[in-house]
């Protein structure tokens, strides 16, 4: 009986820990640090309508930035990266960065989410939208209550937000993959093959658009053997696909691999045939993951934008909107050394991508 | 009535087989490479993590029962096991497929414990500690992934008896034939069909039908560990994001070989014969060159057609059934 007892209440701290995991997870944190800089900011608030002479005031206020920095999901090394990079850069500008996000990539979640924040009247939400359009309501609030709004990593839709932050413009990224690839495989001519890993991944897609057309412009010898190959994002996947197009296509001189898991995959299927020095890989890949197939030489290119410092600039310019400035090309903000490259008066990207090669 | 469930099982499977073969004849005539030794050890190489899960949740299927929780499970082996090598480098490969095996025993318990204990149907079970055990390995590894494993792991992973055929073939093998000794010569495993045929026939007839339980979902996380032990041999570091969704194709696998999931039936051989169809799909689709956007459809079609096939025959044998019990 005491036994059942016990069992009955393991399950039910089971049950709980699987609700606050798979959902209210995220929410338990946020309600939980809101009272904190609420009540904090209440007084606040009415101190300063009272007493505005206060003239020392402008440090205290650039630190109460409250910016919330949401990505499409917690827990994978890529947003562990740009959340990094996001809380340095409040660290080095002096301004509260709360960097949470589903633990799945998914939009509803983010909604309700939002929802907490804009209720704990933060003062930015910069946010890479799961789905943009179902997005689009609660970023409207967001506004209305006054809260600048950025996207980042992934576009929102454009007409909500005060900026957005590209970590690469797609088109460079595509065609830089296409350069690399003739750079490695030493010719300009011959077969080669995409692996994806979705297919209807948005970002992935617009990259193999833009490397496609340019490839077929300035490189009319280099022939695409296929559509592109998908594979789920994993790795296991990446490898038996790009074993099977080897056999398919014998003659095949180069993979380009969109996803981060694609091109090691890929590469330990060129290491596995013994093919390094026919078989070209370049890809987009994070640098700590890809040191074991550059080593051999089965991946020859691997590349990606410098993920902390995503992070980093999405908060500055966020910053910078709440100081009052204007975002413009060429123009300086705190804590981000390079002049912005803007492709219109909200888009900034960030630069060209980091190249991981063999040392 | 003995003979008539032979002919049965033989006829449930004579559907797969026939769709196998006949897709493999057409996959040799449109590529040259896919009917070669290398082709196949390559293609049941990819596919032996599918296939040693799939042998594991088939005794789960067979009891009218369903573990949702082999992703997580597999997921939990990996990390473990990809820390321990870290942990104890000098160790070696036998050591660490155990250790996979008893991590993913140990969830399989749980997952025993509660469904049993408690009389929690085993979707609702599984699914909470499917989240349950994601969650820990999220919090465990905050998603980065697990590099720079030992080299004799490695070369572990990389052997092929012969030169030919790979270490994950032996892990698949192994899998298939303890599944299958224990599904035919044990009191287990006839315990097993039994529950899932009728769960208070089975407590009538004598069988343990809780101690059952618990030893086919044990057995299935033990599976799903072993799965893990096969995965990170062939990827050669963890990934903890990468088993998502793994669940439904291992369920579907074993659907597809013939079990079903309304429990009961459900075979070795037919299990293999689903992984085996799923493998030459997947890999043949791509050998013969066909456009991407088409090799789902085609998926999906055979896998239709490989089931209604299965449908049609179990119909038409209960509709003779039906007449036999009227007339008589």
């Amino acid at each position: 009986m005491k036994m059942k007892k016990l069992l009955s209440l393991t399950l039910v701290t089971a049950m709980v820990a699987t609700m606050s995991l798979t959902g209210c997870g995220s929410k338990e944190e946020a309600p939980a640090e809101t009272p904190a800089p609420a009540e904090s900011e209440a007084p606040a608030a009415p101190a300063e309508s009272a007493a505005p002479a206060e003239s020392e005031a402008p440090a205290a206020s650039g630190e109460s930035y409250d910016i919330v920095v949401m990505p499409k999901l917690i827990g994978i090394p890529y947003f562990n990266q740009t959340g990094e990079g996001a809380e340095k850069a409040g660290k080095d500008l002096g301004v509260n960065v709360i960097y949470n996000g589903p633990t799945t990539a998914d939009a509803a979640e983010q909604v309700k989410m939002l929802e907490d924040y804009i209720t704990q009247g933060v003062d930015a939400i910069c946010v890479a939208p799961n789905d943009p359009a179902a997005l689009d309501p609660v970023l409207k609030k967001a506004r209305e209550a006054g809260i600048k709004v950025l996207d980042w990593d992934t576009p929102a839709t454009e007409d909500l937000v005060d900026a957005s932050i590209h970590q690469i413009s797609d088109k460079e990224l595509g065609e830089h993959c296409v350069d690399k690839l003739v750079e490695y495989m030493g010719t300009e001519e011959g077969e080669y093959a995409i692996i994806t890993g979705g297919l209807s991944a948005a970002n992935l897609n617009a990259w193999i658009k833009y490397a496609r057309e340019y490839a077929e412009e300035k490189f009319p010898n280099l022939k695409l053997v296929a559509d592109p190959y998908p594979t789920d994002e994993k790795q296991d996947v990446a490898l038996s696909t790009a074993k099977d197009v080897m056999k398919a296509y014998p003659d095949l001189k180069g993979f380009i691999c969109m996803s981060t898991p694609a091109p090691i995959g890929t590469a330990q299927a060129v290491r596995e045939l013994g093919l390094q020095d026919k078989v070209t890989v370049v890809g987009t890949c994070v640098e700590e993951d890809c040191q074991d197939v550059l080593s051999d030489g089965s991946l020859d290119c691997g590349m990606l934008w410098n993920t902390q410092n995503l992070g980093y600039l999405t908060v500055a310019c966020a910053k910078a909107l709440l100081d009052g400035n204007t975002l413009s090309n060429g123009a300086t903000i705190d804590g981000w050394d390079s002049p912005l490259v803007m492709e219109n008066d909200k888009i900034v990207v960030m630069g060209p991508p980091d190249d991981y090669e063999k040392k | 009535m003995k003979n008539f469930a032979k002919n049965f099982v033989k006829r449930k499977e004579f559907g797969i087989i026939l769709i196998v073969v006949i897709l493999s004849v057409i996959l040799t005539f449109l590529s040259s490479a896919f009917l070669t030794v290398t082709n196949i050890m390559d293609f049941m190489k990819s596919n032996s993590v599918y296939g040693i899960m799939a042998f594991g949740m088939l005794p789960v299927l067979i009891s009218a029962g369903i573990d949702l929780s082999v992703s997580a499970t597999i997921a939990l082996s990996a990390v473990v096991i990809g820390k321990f090598m870290l942990a104890f480098p000098n160790s070696n490969p036998v050591i660490v497929i155990l250790v996979a095996m008893i991590v993913g025993a140990v969830v399989g318990v749980v997952n025993g414990l509660i469904i049993t204990k408690f009389n929690i149907p085993p979707i609702v079970t599984t699914l909470g500690v499917m989240t349950i055990v994601n969650g820990a390995v999220l919090l465990g590894t905050g998603g980065a992934w697990i590099s720079g494993l030992p080299q004799w792991w490695v070369s572990f992973g990389s052997f092929k008896l012969f030169g030919i055929i790979p270490t994950q073939l032996f892990m698949l093998i192994f899998a298939g034939l303890v599944t299958w000794l224990i599904l035919k010569f044990t009191l287990v495993g006839r315990g097993i069909y039994a529950v899932g045929g009728s769960q208070s026939s089975a407590v009538r007839v004598g069988y343990n039908v809780n101690r059952i339980l618990i030893f086919i979902y044990a057995f299935c996380g033990m599976m799903a560990g072993l799965g893990a032990a096969a995965h990170i041999s062939i990827v050669g570091q963890v990934d903890p994001n990468t088993y998502t969704g793994y669940e439904l194709d291992v369920i579907s696998t074993v659907v597809l070989g013939g079990a079903s999931v309304m429990g009961g039936t459900g075979t070795v051989f037919g299990t293999t014969l689903g992984v085996i169809l799923m493998a030459v799909l997947k890999n043949g689709l791509i050998l013969a060159r066909i456009p991407n956007y088409w090799q789902k459809v085609v998926m999906g079609l055979v896998i239709i057609i490989a089931v209604s096939v299965d449908v049609i025959n179990r119909k038409r044998e209960q509709a003779k059934l039906v007449r036999v019990d009227v007339e008589e």
